[in-house]
């Protein structure tokens, strides 16, 4: 045998890719190749290059490294594939070879430090952005911004996201400092709750939801206060490292007392948090804990029906259709569990989106590396939405910005919407009926 | 034959890119080691290129610019080919089809479907469902494989047993001559004159470039009834099968799987949950119109209680069905969850020879000490032993492909044959003189040759080459020079 390619810490291993027998029934199923029909951006082309690396017919060059940072992390190939390959481990332990043999330079090292480094793993510094962020919207300075063509020194990209991003009108869920609250009626179970980095600062409207929703379902929630940034986009970078370091210290914090689950509502946060088990799988001393950990991982639609959820009285009437964020569809296998939900409450007609579990293109930072792409997926799935829907859900931050984008662009009327805002949405009207009832 | 020679190649490439635009065509070793083999893997080979063409047009351009610079080439669609019809062994161009992958025209009138080469087999399906219609070839690999691919092979499935193969559904093909010319044949129902439609149906790849076909499609069953048959005993499995057969049911599929397929598609991705002691599992599918069809699977039920069946349902609903056929139709792909590589033969049998082929076929497993899981259109005879393998243990692959062969033999003793629907490519070239004489081979080589004056269009497949024989090579020496 040749040399090796992959010489680093965390290789790419063999029992992963020898379980490839290039059958190709994964192919339509990936949306890179999809659209570009090449074998190279296709997950069986990319578990093949990889295993050729590992048999040392390739080398960690920059043609190599494309279609593995082409690659979505979405998992779609993982649903499709009948020999159950991790395509999704694969590419992520291939791109930690790459980011240890070919650290990033220049402003994508700048970024990658400014923004996985030195700001999603500090809640703080995060907190200071949004009220940055908020202070930039309020103050009137965007309206300024915009009128002053500002934005536009900004990657196009990013300038459509400042223009889609929610208006922050809720504070993080973190930063108030409650760490523990108690259910509403009788105690069913206690949980602690991820809030999430980017999640907690631009939406954390769906974090305060995601609290209302399990304290209305008999949840006691604690909020760990000094938990931090998962580490997904680390890994998905290949940015191993780090992304120790974060599952660490989420491990001590959520560890510290026992309780029933561990929810999150973020669907690329939770598979990864699932996966801990797996990154920590070398680690001496944490590998134990950090299976324990992963097992109580739920995300919060699976939770809430594991537990019995007990469904809103008041109706919402409105048509909602439903997209699959590819991290709980194809990374965790939770399709059906929030189209239950949304079903759940009265007066909501759920219509089925056509390729739901088709990736929206958003994959983490996906849309900011990969614009072309990530805009030709986009587009696609806007032109997918039935007529006469007026809201999207999900259960993912990163899609909903992406959604959120996608109705500007296409200049639709759409609301993205987190499943569990619809719920919460639910529960407070059926609180606003009573409060009327009780007062009339 | 020599590798491309490299300023021929450097002009193609130029000329290509012109023709295609730059993203069109690949020739970075990199990109080019993605396509070394399809889904048969052991062989290999790197392409001098690949380019994908837009329209019938385009290819033609190619296809011309190959001929006269005499470079050899080879189509490409999904490259889920089992036999290795799609793998440059000598440094070919790759023509790749998977951006010709439109649905032209819808004709519910006449019941015919125009597609281009590269669309993929389920999607017509998916497209003409509202309407009430199907296409009926349905290979176990139709998520992924390309109708265009399908021609090539003439491809089968589990419900061809019923309504027949790929070519009888091809009514009308776009061909791109190996010398670059355009012609149309068939389209209109009984041409007069040979049927050209028949041969090119099945020609792998060895007589042009199709990119255009006209299917048939049919209207979908009023009603469909399945039943799942568990057998402690293979040959009381197999004489069900005869026995079904015989009494006048003709069943849409028949489908069977015995212990070690069992165990690989309970370790996969779409497990049914079959006890694991099992010896043979049945799948039994009857369509058509609803009257009558209740009576014709309870004669399917009442058949296999006579062959001391273990335990036999029916499915209570289109989801089951749905579960059980994802399970089947991904067999072959589950064969990774207990081997890191296989070697699918695609024997066909006389149905009532079953027990005793599986018999030697246990015997050839046991002598060549590789496990081989069997996979059966049991309907039509149509055999598919696995033979599992790991390529990293030296001397094992040579060994799976003897075994291979062995079993192929096996099969024409019984009055048999060595492919039922993938093809001979380069697998089995050598297997062809088991099944025709010198004489045989060279009337049809004779008949390529018309096609395929300069030998460019696929080379060295299908038919075995008296001078030169394909040799087995190591993983370790299997990289491209
Ligand atoms: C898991 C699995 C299950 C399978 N199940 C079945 C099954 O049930 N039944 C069955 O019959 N097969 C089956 N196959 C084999 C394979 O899927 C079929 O042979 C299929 O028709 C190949 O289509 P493709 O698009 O992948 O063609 P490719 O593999 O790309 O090509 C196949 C051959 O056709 C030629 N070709 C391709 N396109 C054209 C064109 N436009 N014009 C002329 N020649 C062309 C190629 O040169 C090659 O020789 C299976 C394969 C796998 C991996
Ligand atoms: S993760 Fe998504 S983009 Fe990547 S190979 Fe799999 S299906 Fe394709
Ligand atoms: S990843 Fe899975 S589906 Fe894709 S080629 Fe490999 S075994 Fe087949």
């Amino acid at each position: 045998m040749n040399k090796r390619s992959f010489i680093y810490e965390d290789a790419p291993d063999e029992n992963k890719f020898s379980a490839c027998v290039h059958c190709g029934m994964c192919l339509e199923a990936c949306p890179t190749y999809q659209e570009t029909g090449m074998e190279m951006h296709s997950p069986r082309g990319r578990v093949y290059l990889i295993k050729s690396a590992a048999e040392g017919k390739l080398e960690l060059n920059s043609f190599f490294r494309h279609p593995i940072d082409t690659c979505l992390d979405c998992r779609a190939c993982e649903t499709a594939c009948p020999s159950n390959v991790q395509v999704g481990a694969l590419i992520e332990e291939t791109r930690g070879q790459f980011f240890q043999a070919d650290p990033p330079r220049g402003l994508s090292a700048f970024l990658h430090r400014l923004f996985l480094h030195k700001l999603f793993p500090y809640p703080k510094r995060m907190r200071m952005l949004g009220s940055l962020l908020k202070f930039y919207q309020k103050s009137g300075l965007q309206t300024l911004a915009r009128k002053l063509n500002l934005v536009k020194v900004l990657p196009d990209h990013l300038a459509e996201m400042e223009r889609a991003l929610p208006e922050l009108k809720r504070p993080p869920v973190l930063a108030s400092g409650i760490e523990v609250l108690p259910a509403i009626g009788e105690k069913r179970a206690s949980v602690a709750v991820v809030t999430g980095c980017v999640m907690d600062v631009v939406y954390s409207d769906v974090n305060e939801a995601t609290v209302n929703v399990l304290r209305k379902n008999g949840c006691e929630v604690w909020i760990p206060q000094n938990q931090t940034c998962c580490g997904a986009l680390h890994v998905h970078a290949g940015d191993r490292e780090m992304a120790k370091k974060l599952a660490k210290a989420n491990i001590d914090a959520f560890l510290a007392r026992d309780v029933d689950a561990i929810i999150i509502n973020a669907a690329g946060c939770g598979s990864a948090m699932k996966e801990y088990g797996e990154l920590l799988k070398n680690d001496k001393e944490y590998a134990h804990q950090a299976k324990q950990f992963a097992e109580k991982v739920k995300d919060v639609s699976q939770f809430l029906l594991e537990l019995g959820l007990i469904a809103p009285k008041a109706s919402l009437n409105m048509t909602v259709t439903y997209h699959d964020a590819c991290h709980l569809a194809h990374a965790q296998g939770i399709r059906s569990e929030p189209r239950t939900l949304l079903q759940s409450i009265p007066g909501l007609n759920l219509i089925e989106l056509p390729d739901a579990d088709r990736c929206c293109g958003s994959a983490g930072i996906y849309n900011l590396t990969h614009p072309e792409m990530a805009g030709r997926l986009l587009e696609r799935k806007m032109d997918d939405i039935p007529h006469g829907c007026d809201a999207v859900a999900m259960g993912n931050p990163g899609c909903m910005m992406q959604f959120a984008v996608g109705v500007v662009r296409h200049g639709r009327k759409e609301e993205i919407l987190h499943t569990v805002q619809l719920l919460d949405r639910a529960y407070r009207e059926e609180e606003r009926l009573q409060g009327g009832e009780q007062r009339g | 034959m020599d590798k491309v020679d490299k300023n021929k190649l450097n002009a193609f490439i130029q000329f290509a890119k012109d023709l295609l635009g730059d993203m069109y065509v690949l020739h970075r070793y990199e990109d080019l080691v993605a396509y070394e083999c399809d889904a048969y893997v052991i062989h290999k080979g790197a392409p001098s290129a690949v380019v994908f063409p837009a329209d019938t047009e385009q290819t033609a351009q190619l296809v011309r610019y190959l001929h006269e610079h005499e470079i050899p080439f080879l189509p490409r669609g999904a490259g889920t080919g089992l036999s290795g019809g799609a793998i440059p062994l000598h440094g070919e161009v790759i023509i790749s089809l998977t951006r010709m992958n439109k649905l032209l025209h819808v004709d519910y009138l006449n019941r015919r479907a125009v597609v281009q080469p590269g669309y993929i087999n389920l999607k017509l399906t998916h497209s003409i469902a509202a309407k009430g219609y199907y296409y009926a070839p349905d290979p176990s690999s139709q998520a992924s494989c390309t109708i265009g691919g399908n021609v090539g092979e003439n491809a089968g499935g589990a419900h061809c047993l019923k309504y027949g193969v790929t070519t009888n559904h091809v009514l009308g093909l776009k061909l791109v001559t190996c010398e670059g010319d355009v012609v149309e044949i068939g389209g209109v129902p009984d041409t007069p004159g040979y049927d050209l439609l028949g041969l090119l149906t099945g020609s792998e790849g060895t007589l042009g470039i199709v990119t255009e076909i006209t299917v048939r499609i049919l209207k979908t069953p009023q009603a469909v009834k399945t039943a799942l048959a568990l057998f402690d005993d293979v040959e009381d499995a197999s004489r069900a099968v005869s026995d079904i057969i015989a009494r006048g049911i003709v069943p849409a599929a028949l489908e069977m799987m015995d212990k070690t397929a069992i165990e690989g598609v309970e370790n996969g991705n779409y497990p049914v949950g079959y006890p694991r002691d099992i010896e043979a599992v049945l799948i039994v599918e009857v369509d058509g119109i609803e009257a009558g069809l209740q009576e014709q699977i309870d004669q399917v039920i009442e058949v296999c209680r006579q062959h001391r069946v273990r335990e036999v349902v029916q499915a209570k609903n289109d989801a089951e069905r749905a579960a059980w056929w994802a399970n089947r139709k991904t067999a072959f792909g589950a064969m990774g969850t207990i081997s890191p590589d296989y070697l699918v033969q695609d024997g066909v049998i006389p149905r009532t020879k079953l027990p005793e082929v599986l018999l030697k076929i246990r015997k050839i497993s046991e002598r060549y000490r590789l496990r081989i899981a069997n996979v059966f259109h049991a309907g039509d005879g149509n055999l598919h032993p696995l033979i599992l393998f790991d390529a990293r243990v030296p001397g094992e692959t040579e060994r799976a492909v003897k075994a291979g062969s062995e079993v192929l033999k096996v099969c024409v003793e019984v009055g048999g044959s060595i492919t039922g629907e993938h093809g001979v490519g380069i697998e089995k070239m050598e297997d062809m003189r088991v099944l025709f004489t010198e004489e045989e081979i060279a009337a049809q080589t004779d008949i390529r040759d018309v096609f395929n004056p300069r030998g460019l269009c696929n080379p060295g497949k299908m038919f075995p080459q008296p001078a030169r024989c394909v040799e087995v090579k190591k993983p370790a020496s299997m990289e491209i020079s």
